[in-house]
């Protein structure tokens, strides 16, 4: 009791020099809230970016591309002759083959499903990458381009296509204008693993998702259908099947994105890719477990790329990723640079304090006090003026966070396209554009957003902070204390004689 | 009268080389139990180096101190504040109060390293406050009281260990002629009637006039011994 009625009362006599003391530390403490509640901020809005792509930081998207040799043909992967000949019928010359379209002066409208930038393989693979350690759950796709040609019967009919050539060119005479050409990009999801599927029941943003075995139902893409004045409750034809429109979808930024999501028995079976899909979405059980996961799935399906969510963090740009890199360097530097001081400043503090305690200190041990005693009251003190430091920093601190969200800064976001081939630029009314290989496969949203910068602080945060000050506190008050404590009495009391 | 101090040849000097200065040249003393003893000199003559000495806060350059036969030169700084605390009281001349705490809590913090109850603490510090009969002072601060109330304080907070000997350095330098002889008969008493040890620094030979035995102090040696 002696002891802390007699640390009070000297906060109490010297307050002015308390209250500095606890600003010092307040201020570095409160900067130390700040900074790294911003750089919470910071990651909640990344994550708000990734989110609706990488789930809790545990999905991976499977395929398989492929490059494109100089000739035109498909090169570089050691491929079986099976799977040779698969990515002929899927991709190669002929698949647009016109050449019996019809009579010349005929109307003609003849749909293929093609796909060229990433090679199908056995639906049964899903089940293998799904039984690998690490791995929660496995969903295939197919992701393919349906392309509609449709026009009349050239004079001179059409030439078959020519090898390296993706489609037939009119013939002699042909009157390029008698043709339309429409291409559109469909994914078949597995709507029972709804979650995990390209397009996600959180991303509708009209009417419903997929049913499970549902007849012919598609949901369709926000832009696609802006862009086709397509609503709920309309039809899209794939082939010479209609699908009811059962819902729009807004793909996520930097997400896989087509213009229309089908069941994937359906898309397999009407583009005669039965049993096939091109893509796998894989969910790993923990987000560390994600870099060993991903190595297994190169090693159990040749030629497998793996793109987790690391890798798409990594092509998101803009203000966002500016601010959390200045974060992550300056924050810390500041952080560090405003302890140190703080710590400094408390520690001369207290030592000036000791010095002009010369005589009273001298005089408790010429009463007797032993030497830890002296270090306690020192320590003592400046241990209480480092928790109202740090008390005032958790303030300051909490204060800075909560005016950086009342002050509601925007970040932007952009997401870069993925390596290969790309096309650039904005899409309508600056939204995202869909970017692709050249059949569409891949397709990747780019485009940036913007996300509202918060600061926020928790629990653990201010109690970090505030054990900081302590500790500041106690450090400031060691040395105090020691300086205290070596003095000899007789030195200290010189002045009396 | 067995001896509480002994001093031979006892020297102290402090800095070095040229700057070197000797503040007691060799002193030799014997100072008795239950002695009322008064050091006597101007300013500068070394005799609140000596008290400070026979006080276990420093130790002697050179020579032989032995507090109850215990040699002090050869003590480390724990055993001296042990001394200290369990066998010496110290009044100063400026009462060295600290002003933020009452009267009660001043004399107190004397017993702040005694393994104790707060209460008993407290306690003891009223009887005390009581002995020097300021128990309707105990709630005051330092800045409250007059100086003679002060330094009755300060005496109260020297005896709060029930020391041997009491050592008072000045005690009446900062009070009036009036509160200076009180303070001494206060001194006095404590000698007479607890059979205390007291040995008081003073350049005033009317304080020294109620001692038993005063030693003159000049140039850091002992001149001479008087009988009172």
């Amino acid at each position: 009791m002696v002891f802390l009625s007699y640390a009070w009362s000297e906060l109490r006599r010297r307050r002015g020099r308390t209250f500095l003391t606890a600003i010092g530390l307040g201020v570095g403490v409160g900067l130390v809230v700040a900074v790294n509640a911003l750089s919470a901020g910071l990651d909640e809005a990344q994550d708000q970016v990734l989110e609706p792509l990488t789930g809790v930081g545990t999905d991976m998207t499977v395929t398989r591309p492929l490059t494109r040799s100089e000739g035109g043909g498909f090169g570089g992967q050691n491929l079986s002759p099976k799977e040779r000949e698969q990515l002929r019928d899927e991709a190669g010359p002929g698949r647009l083959d016109l050449a019996g379209a019809g009579k010349p002066g005929e109307t003609f409208t003849r749909t293929n499903f093609v796909s060229a930038a990433q090679l199908s393989f056995d639906a049964d693979e899903v089940g293998r990458l799904a039984a690998l350690d690490g791995v929660a759950d496995a969903a295939g796709s197919l992701t393919l381009n349906a392309l509609t040609v449709s026009g009349t019967v050239p004079e001179g009919g059409f030439q078959p296509p020519q090898p390296g050539s993706p489609q037939a060119a009119p013939g002699p005479g042909a009157q390029r204008q008698s043709i339309d050409l429409d291409a559109m990009s469909v994914t078949g999801v597995d709507a029972s693993k709804a979650s995990l599927a390209p397009v996600t029941p959180s991303q509708i943003s009209d009417g419903r998702y997929l049913s499970e075995g549902s007849a012919r139902e598609a949901v369709v893409n926000v832009a696609y259908a802006r862009q086709h004045s397509i609503a709920v409750g309309d039809s899209v034809k794939l082939g010479s099947k209609a699908f009811e429109v059962v819902g729009l979808a807004q793909a996520p930024l930097g997400g896989t994105a087509s213009d229309v999501y089908v069941e994937l028995g359906r898309l397999q079976a009407i583009s005669g890719r039965k049993g096939r899909v091109n893509q796998v979405q894989v969910r790993a059980t923990d987000a560390d477990a994600v870099p060993a996961v991903a190595k297994a799935i190169e090693g159990t399906l040749e030629n497998a790329s793996v793109t987790t969510a690391a890798d798409l963090a990594q092509r998101i740009g803009g203000s966002l990723v500016d601010a959390k890199k200045l974060s992550a360097k300056l924050g810390t530097a500041l952080t560090i640079v405003a302890l140190v001081a703080a710590f400094l400043i408390a520690a001369l503090l207290t030592l000036s304090s000791v010095t002009k305690r010369v005589r009273e200190l001298g005089t408790l041990k010429a009463l007797g006090w032993p030497q830890r005693l002296v270090v306690r009251q020192v320590t003592g003190e400046s241990v209480a003026q480092g928790l109202l430091g740090g008390l005032l920093g958790a303030a300051i601190g909490v204060g800075a966070a909560a005016l950086v969200g009342a002050m509601g800064i925007t970040l932007e976001a952009s997401v870069a396209a993925a390596d290969g081939p790309r096309n650039q630029g904005a899409g309508p009314g600056g939204g995202p554009v869909i970017m692709g290989g050249p059949f569409g496969q891949g397709q990747v949203t780019s485009g940036s957003t913007d996300v509202v910068l918060g600061a926020p602080v928790d629990l653990t945060l201010l109690l970090i902070a505030i054990g900081l000050a302590v500790l500041g506190g106690l450090l400031a008050g060691g040395a105090g204390g020691l300086r205290a404590a070596r003095l000899r009495p007789a030195d200290a009391l010189r002045s009396i004689g | 009268m067995s001896a509480l101090y002994e001093l031979h040849g006892v020297v102290k000097r402090y800095g070095s080389g040229d700057a070197q200065v000797t503040a007691v040249g060799g002193a030799d003393l014997i100072v008795g139990a239950g002695e009322f003893l008064a050091l006597v000199g101007p300013s500068g003559s070394g005799k609140t180096t000596l008290l400070q000495l026979l006080g276990a806060m420093d130790r002697p350059s050179a020579g032989r101190l032995a507090f109850e036969g215990r040699e002090l030169g050869g003590l480390g700084d724990g055993e001296l504040s042990r001394l200290r605390r369990e066998a010496i009281g110290f009044v100063f001349q400026q009462f060295n109060l600290i002003p933020t705490l009452t009267a009660e809590q001043n004399v107190a913090i004397a017993l702040a390293p005694v393994r104790m109850k707060a209460a008993a603490r407290r306690e003891r510090a009223r009887e005390l406050l009581g002995r020097v009969r300021l128990e309707h002072r105990l709630g005051n601060l330092p800045s409250q009281l007059s100086g003679g109330e002060q330094q009755r304080v300060a005496i109260a907070r020297a005896l709060a260990n029930r020391p041997r000997v009491l050592l008072a350095d000045e005690p009446t330098g900062n009070l009036d002629t009036a509160t200076g002889e009180e303070i001494v008969a206060l001194l006095r008493a404590l000698s007479a009637g607890e059979g205390l040890t007291v040995v008081l620094v003073t350049h005033d030979r009317a304080v020294a006039g109620a001692a038993d035995r005063v030693v003159e102090v000049r140039d850091g040696l002992l001149l001479e011994a008087v009988g009172a």
